[in-house]
């Protein structure tokens, strides 16, 4: 009787612990969120899991979701070192505008739109000019000191109506086949916007995480003084990040517009700073700064385009997609909250003796809210 | 204006160079960028006078006044409220999306036919029930006030999509007969006018003003821009997770007072109205004086930025330019503020 008896109580505390371990993992909530996702559009669509092989490309709805995250993707591999430095760049959507507006200026008024090297003009360009909108916040940030939620609005507010000045108003739409085939082509039977976004993803991933790059924007997130006293030159790298992101939103503006031709200086990149933030705290980033995960971006980004999908796929009308957007953010946010794992293990008493701000104050607020 | 007389009071013979600086240094630095801000009104009041006076007709007038008020009457409400949450150190994204909610369920109960004073109740504590779960997301759960008001956003915004995505013409005889009501003064081209939400704004803002500066709650609001968590607040007695909250109940209830002017403005409800006013509104703060990390800041100040940003959009429209002429210069007007903010702050050291 007594070897059986200790028996279970080892392996519900391993299994306890590696419960433990999963669920306080910051992508936990998130995949986990995805996978039903995915799993419920497959049963409300039973075509939604296959994918097909047509004409050498893969084909499908899953496929369709790959393709629609790269934009966000590619804004949140930008924003999400931005946030590790502790800052915010709400000027992508503006950007993505810009850029696109930019190349598709160039390419109109170009002797010969159809041929590549105009084309790939018109990309250079484009990137060029994300890289001086984000050499504007660069400087705004790291040079002037100022905070970067208002320096990089100034640029969300002015980028618009800069990219308006840029089409003269209109919208501009010009025929480029190698220019659309950024947006709708496939390379090796895989979506170019796909190949785009997986390829900025690596090249990121190895430049911060095979170099000391990435513990230096973590450095400065947590502390730019202390890093700075450390030796990590915070303005040069901080400048350099703003740069990073200004490029990566106007290679998404780009592969957003590339499809339609079509530059929309209103609409183009509209709130998707807001989506690209949120793709960043899907991923458990947390906006303090200091800490950030790129792989979680792939998760969120994933996320966000299938709940897009799913809306449509359980018919329901698409203008309701922010309402499940929403719900999305606060239960993943809610559930990643400690104050919540706290609550459900009933160790708040606790929690509350250990900090001294605000110790009486937490019972009153939860009064207040109730 | 009472934003004139607050600061322009210790401001005073600023006749000679010598004087003037000796006046500045006397006076309290907290106040320079909100000199800064009268300055640029006065600045851009004097070119609009230059440029655009007949014979005939000033441009500087109380017709231009109560025009400004009257067309930047649910962003006045909407700034002041987004003040005490920056003041705070926090933000609100969810501002601009609780108006166009606020707009369409008015057009909505009007249509199942509630009486007015319902509507307008019904309508207001929408916001404030919005500002509450913003205010219980960032204090209770911890979560960033940037974050849980993108998901009040969001949620604002999808539930507007859900009531209509047309635009509802709001036809109730009390709520027109409300919008229409107006006290006149003056004669011909000269003539101005009062009206409800201008009275609603400006009281808005004298409460607001009170609040902030005379009671124990303003106190705690301007403490815990400090950045500490709460904690010296704490210290002294006061209640900072109370406080916290109540920021966000405050700016949702004026983002529902908004949503209503808005309506008696627009006389109808549009699921895509104030798609970016949250940023006009913390434009208009930031132009006001009011610095985002918290803390410092005057809601007076928030009163002459509203009037700022609508006359950047009058001169705008007289000089005949493109609409989207506005968005670049508010975007210069910004960065020469947030610099100007920034010089400021590096002298006090």
């Amino acid at each position: 009787m007594t070897p059986t008896t200790p028996a279970p109580v080892p392996t519900g505390s391993r299994g306890a612990a590696v419960w433990r371990e999963v669920s306080h993992h910051g992508l936990f909530w998130p995949l986990l969120a995805l996978v039903l996702l995915i799993l419920a559009c497959g049963a409300a669509s039973p075509g939604f899991l296959d994918v097909t092989v047509r004409d050498g490309h893969l084909f499908g709805q899953l496929v369709d979701l790959l393709r629609n995250s790269a934009t966000p993707l590619l804004l949140a591999l930008g924003m999400c070192l931005v946030i590790a430095t502790g800052g915010i760049d709400l000027s992508v959507g503006a950007v993505m505008a810009i850029a696109l507006a930019v190349s598709l200026t160039y390419l109109d008024n170009a002797a010969d739109p159809r041929s590549v090297a105009t084309v790939l003009t018109a990309i250079v360009l484009g990137l060029a000019v994300g890289a001086l909108g984000g050499a504007f916040n660069g400087a705004m940030v790291a040079g002037l000191g100022i905070q970067p939620f208002i320096a990089t609005m100034i640029l969300m507010v002015a980028g618009r109506g800069i990219a308006m000045l840029i089409t003269q108003g209109q919208i501009t739409t010009v025929t480029s086949p190698p220019f659309k085939t950024i947006g709708s082509g496939f390379v090796l039977g895989v979506p170019t916007p796909v190949v785009i976004a997986l390829a900025a993803f690596v090249v990121v991933a190895v430049v911060v995480r095979r170099t000391a790059l990435g513990m230096f924007l973590e450095s400065i997130g947590i502390n730019r003084e202390a890093s700075r006293l450390a030796g990590v030159r915070s303005r040069r790298t901080t400048w350099t990040v703003y740069v990073i992101a200004g490029v990566l939103a106007a290679l998404a503006g780009l592969v957003y517009g590339a499809p339609t031709m079509a530059a929309d200086a209103n609409n183009i990149g509209l709130m998707k700073e807001l989506d690209a933030i949120m793709v960043v705290v899907l991923g458990g980033t947390k906006l303090d700064g200091g800490r950030f995960y790129l792989g979680g971006l792939l998760v969120g980004a994933m996320l966000l385009s299938t709940l897009e999908r799913a809306v449509i796929i359980f018919q329901l009308p698409s203008q309701t997609t922010p309402l499940f957007k929403a719900i999305v953010l606060i239960a993943v946010c809610v559930a990643a909250s400690p104050t919540l794992r706290a609550m459900l293990r009933g160790r708040r008493r606790a929690d509350r003796e250990s900090t001294p701000a605000a110790p009486v104050e937490k019972t009153t607020a939860a009064e207040v809210t109730a | 204006m009472s934003t004139d007389e607050m600061v322009r009071a210790p401001r005073t013979s600023p006749t000679v160079v010598t004087r003037a600086r000796r006046a500045l240094s006397g006076l309290d630095r907290r106040f320079l960028p909100v000199l800064g801000t009268l300055l640029t009104l006065a600045l851009m009041l004097g070119i609009g006078q230059q440029r655009y006076s007949t014979e005939r007709v000033d441009f500087v007038s109380m017709k231009l006044l109560s025009n400004l008020l009257v067309d930047n009457s649910y962003l006045l409400v909407l700034a002041v409220g987004m003040t005490f949450v920056i003041l705070t150190g926090g933000i609100d994204l969810s501002v601009g999306a609780v108006v166009a909610l606020v707009g369409l369920s008015i057009a909505e109960m009007f249509t199942a036919g509630l009486p007015l004073p319902v509507v307008l109740v019904v309508a207001v504590l929408i916001g404030t029930s919005c500002g509450l779960l913003i205010g219980v997301m960032v204090q209770v759960f911890d979560i960033q006030p940037f974050i849980a008001s993108l998901a009040v956003m969001f949620l604002a915004r999808g539930l507007a999509n859900v009531i209509s995505v047309n635009s509802l013409k709001i036809d109730d005889e009390g709520f027109s007969a409300l919008a229409a009501w107006s006290l006149k003064f003056g004669e011909g081209r000269q003539m101005w006018r009062i009206n409800a939400s201008m009275l609603i704004a400006l009281a808005v803002l004298l409460i607001a003003f009170i609040v902030l500066h005379y009671t124990r709650f303003g106190r705690s609001v301007y403490g815990l821009g400090a950045g500490d968590g709460g904690a010296a607040v704490n210290l002294m007695g006061l209640r900072p997770a109370r406080t916290r909250v109540w920021v966000y109940v405050i700016s949702g209830t004026c983002a529902g007072i908004a949503g209503v002017l808005f309506a008696l403005y627009t006389k109808s409800g549009f699921n895509l109205t104030g798609i970016g006013m949250e940023l006009d509104a913390i434009a208009a703060v930031v132009i006001g004086g009011t610095l985002l990390s918290g803390g410092v800041g005057f809601v007076l100040g928030t009163g002459a930025g509203v009037l700022v940003y609508g006359l950047i959009q009058v001169l705008i429209a007289r000089e005949g330019l493109d609409s989207w002429w506005t968005r670049v210069f508010i975007g210069v007007v910004l960065l020469a503020f947030v610099i100007l903010q920034r010089v400021l702050a590096v002298r006090r050291r």
